[in-house]
């Protein structure tokens, strides 16, 4: 076969002309600058003429000072418990609805399709918006006591205590339709031989679904396991439209994104002087997280390719 | 097949050349004379009011054009800073007051202005000080100030026989007895947090604390930030917060402008820059100082906000100097005022006549009291966060007064 394909291409190195483009993308505007920040995080200074070379000065720094210590501890659990949410309801009810929406008996499937992935392709800033208006008291309060739902009658997004719940939620009432619609594309190329022989053995629902579909599923369980936590990690956006770059109430809302937002990027308001090593620094650790978190399910998922 | 792909190289080569060239284009002007100068700034809202300033300019200066370009203000210190850093900074720019604009001033980015003339004779040395080194060299040309006060309904008020409290108890009475009728006294939300620290809490505190002269004694360590003024200002936080619409919690800054403009609330208290806001509203509005508690003297928080200067590596520093020379005479400074938008004001020391009904209101409250700029911008800019957080949190319940004001003095220097 290799053999074969030789004999196609004219001249040996002739390939390289079609990678190029991608390739020189690719390093210009991924691998160069994740390289960079790296190097960015072992120095101090904001421009080039001040900047200086301090070795792991600023990743000490970020776990020895009480405030950034502090910070960085309260972002790093948000993110996990955002990125739990998410794998909670968002991907739990993705594979739901995708059974659901595969299912032979169900009637109406497209308009269901378009309904649960019609949020996908509003931008977040728009949604975030509107949650805001939707979960405000101010707003929104006559029309839920009117209907008998005075319970729901709270500052969601303004108590420390269920402002980042509410924000995940949103994030997940967002973004269920893409592995929904992964989930689906993923059962629809289930053998067809499988199901039937399984209901011929009188497997129930649940068997069928535990022992026949998930197994078949799984390597795009894990993909959807590693977008999520990828996703998850780099949030940012749906904190800055429904709460701010702080993370208000009381840092509650404040991930990894937020704060590396407001060190690397913005500075603190109101006097908003970066201290792009200490943000470079944040985004290192972020990345080794990423690795070790992403290398493990890919071996655990992807062995069938 | 090997020249078309030779030939492929070379035209995304050619491209890769060509667009660097595409953009530094823009910034060149094509005319002969003209000069063209970019100004940034964070006030978004202005661009019609800076425009017609910039168009009179353009009489005295006919063949300098300056073109206004702000940013959104929460990103305004970011973006120049990134502008500056990659030597795309504008000519002309605002400059935030003490520390942030040190800064960039130290980082040699911000022009030194000392020698501008007119500069050092027609301000006051007060006025001059928020945009002045250690060392006495001027950063930037001061623009305009603002100031904090209540907005108050007028024909609520009218309607419901209340006159303008002049001490924080007649104030409270003032709050319970309109949301006995079901109004909602006060829109101020904590949301957005900036707000209530920096119109509410800070606009407060000259009444508890006193002006300028006694905050240098909290920032020389004679005074505590936990003393019985700070305490009482932080007990009338947590007095004030059952008056904010419910849920303030969730109220953003512009939940609570729209609030007071619906008429849903009575008063918002808030900066002087919101009043264009209202310049279209369908009832009475007015403003009245925030009351000090009786037996302290009410002061106002008027800040220094804007100042105006140039880029070290301006290609025409000439034409920068003199539009900001221009704003240092008496003329300038008239027709800038003129066309500011209503509730900055005037910072030079000509005597200027405004124009706008409520500006003159705010401008009033300053007679006979003592001003000072934002309590903490001076000199204590990090506690800018923590005092941040310990009134939100006195207004929510979680903290006493007194806990609160131990938070912020704990982290004093």
């Amino acid at each position: 076969m290799s053999k074969k394909k030789n004999s196609i291409i004219p001249h040996g190195n002739y390939w390289i002309i079609y990678v190029l483009p991608a390739l020189l993308f690719y390093v210009v505007f991924m691998a160069w600058p994740l390289l960079d920040s790296l190097r960015l995080s072992l120095f101090t200074g904001n421009n080039i003429a001040t900047r200086k070379f301090i070795g792991f000065g600023n990743f000490v720094r970020l776990f020895t000072e009480e405030t950034s210590r502090a910070r960085y501890w309260g972002a790093f659990v948000h993110t996990w418990y955002f990125f739990f949410i998410h794998m909670l309801v968002q991907n739990c009810l993705g594979i739901l609805f995708a059974v659901i929406l595969t299912n032979a008996t169900m009637k109406g499937r497209q308009f269901y399709q378009t309904v649960i992935f019609i949020p996908t392709t509003f931008a977040v800033l728009v949604t975030g918006y509107l949650w805001k208006l939707l979960l405000n008291p101010v707003w929104c309060g006559d029309v839920l006591s009117k209907m008998h739902l005075s319970f729901l009658v709270r500052p969601w997004l303004g108590e420390s205590t269920t402002a980042l719940t509410s924000v995940a939620l949103i994030s997940c009432w967002q973004w269920m339709g893409i592995p929904t619609m992964m989930f689906v594309a993923a059962l629809r190329n289930i053998p067809e031989d499988c199901i039937e022989a399984a209901d011929i053995e009188g497997a129930n629902a649940w068997q069928l679904f535990a022992h026949v579909k998930l197994p078949m599923i799984l390597p795009v369980v894990g993909m959807i396991a590693i977008l999520t936590f990828v996703n998850n990690f780099n949030a940012f956006d749906v904190v800055f439209a429904t709460e701010n770059v702080n993370g208000a109430p009381s840092y509650s809302t404040d991930l990894i994104g937020t704060l590396f937002y407001r060190v690397g990027i913005a500075g603190q308001h109101p006097i908003g002087i970066p201290d792009t090593g200490m943000g470079a620094a944040i985004a290192t650790i972020t990345f080794i997280v990423l690795l070790l978190g992403v290398l493990p399910v890919l071996k655990a998922t992807q062995r069938e390719q | 097949m090997k020249k078309s792909s030779r030939f492929l190289i070379a035209s995304f080569v050619l491209t890769l050349l060509i667009i660097p060239c595409l953009v530094a284009q823009g910034t060149q002007e094509q005319g002969s004379q003209k000069v063209v100068l970019t100004m940034g700034s964070w006030r978004t809202d202005d661009v019609e009011q800076m425009g017609r300033l910039l168009t009179e300019y353009k009489k005295i200066a006919p063949n300098v054009e300056i073109q206004f370009q702000p940013t959104n203000p929460p990103d305004y210190n970011a973006t120049l800073r990134l502008q500056l850093d990659s030597k795309t900074g504008p000519d002309l720019m605002y400059a935030r007051s003490y520390a942030a604009g040190q800064e960039l001033f130290n980082a040699g980015y911000f022009a030194d202005c000392t020698d501008i003339p007119g500069l050092m004779q027609n301000f006051t040395s007060s006025n001059l000080a928020p945009w002045r080194m250690p060392n006495g060299k001027m950063f930037a040309v001061p623009f305009a100030a603002v100031s904090h006060a209540v907005y108050y309904n007028k024909d609520i008020f009218k309607a419901n026989g209340l006159a303008v409290p002049t001490t924080w108890e007649e104030f409270l009475a003032i709050c319970d007895k309109l949301q006995k009728k079901g109004i909602t006294p006060l829109a101020n939300g904590v949301a957005d947090e900036w707000d209530i620290l920096e119109c509410f809490f800070l606009g407060m505190l000259p009444d508890y604390v006193g002006g300028a002269s006694e905050r240098v004694k909290y920032e020389s360590g004679e005074k505590k930030l936990n003393d019985s003024s700070f305490v009482a200002a932080y007990q009338a936080m947590a007095d004030v917060a059952k008056y904010c619409p419910k849920g303030y919690e969730s109220v953003t800054y512009n939940d609570s402008q729209v609030l007071f403009n619906t008429q849903k609330a009575a008063m918002f208290i808030d900066g002087s820059w919101t009043a264009g806001v209202y310049a279209d509203a369908t009832f009475n509005w007015g403003v009245f100082a925030i009351p000090a508690p009786k037996g302290r003297k009410t002061a106002i928080c008027f800040h220094p906000d804007m100042a105006i200067t140039m880029n070290t590596t301006t290609k025409h520093p000439a034409e920068a100097k003199a539009f900001l020379a221009w704003l240092c005479t008496k003329e300038g400074a008239t027709t800038a005022s003129k066309n500011l938008p209503s509730g900055y004001f005037p910072m030079i020391n000509f005597e200027i006549k405004l124009d706008d009904v409520h500006a003159n209101e705010f401008l009033a409250l300053n007679s006979g009291k003592e001003t000072d700029a934002r309590f903490v911008w001076p000199a204590l800019m990090d506690l800018y966060s923590p005092m941040n957080q310990a009134v939100i949190k006195v207004m929510k319940g979680q903290l006493t007064a007194q806990q609160a004001a131990d938070s912020v003095a704990a982290l004093k220097k």
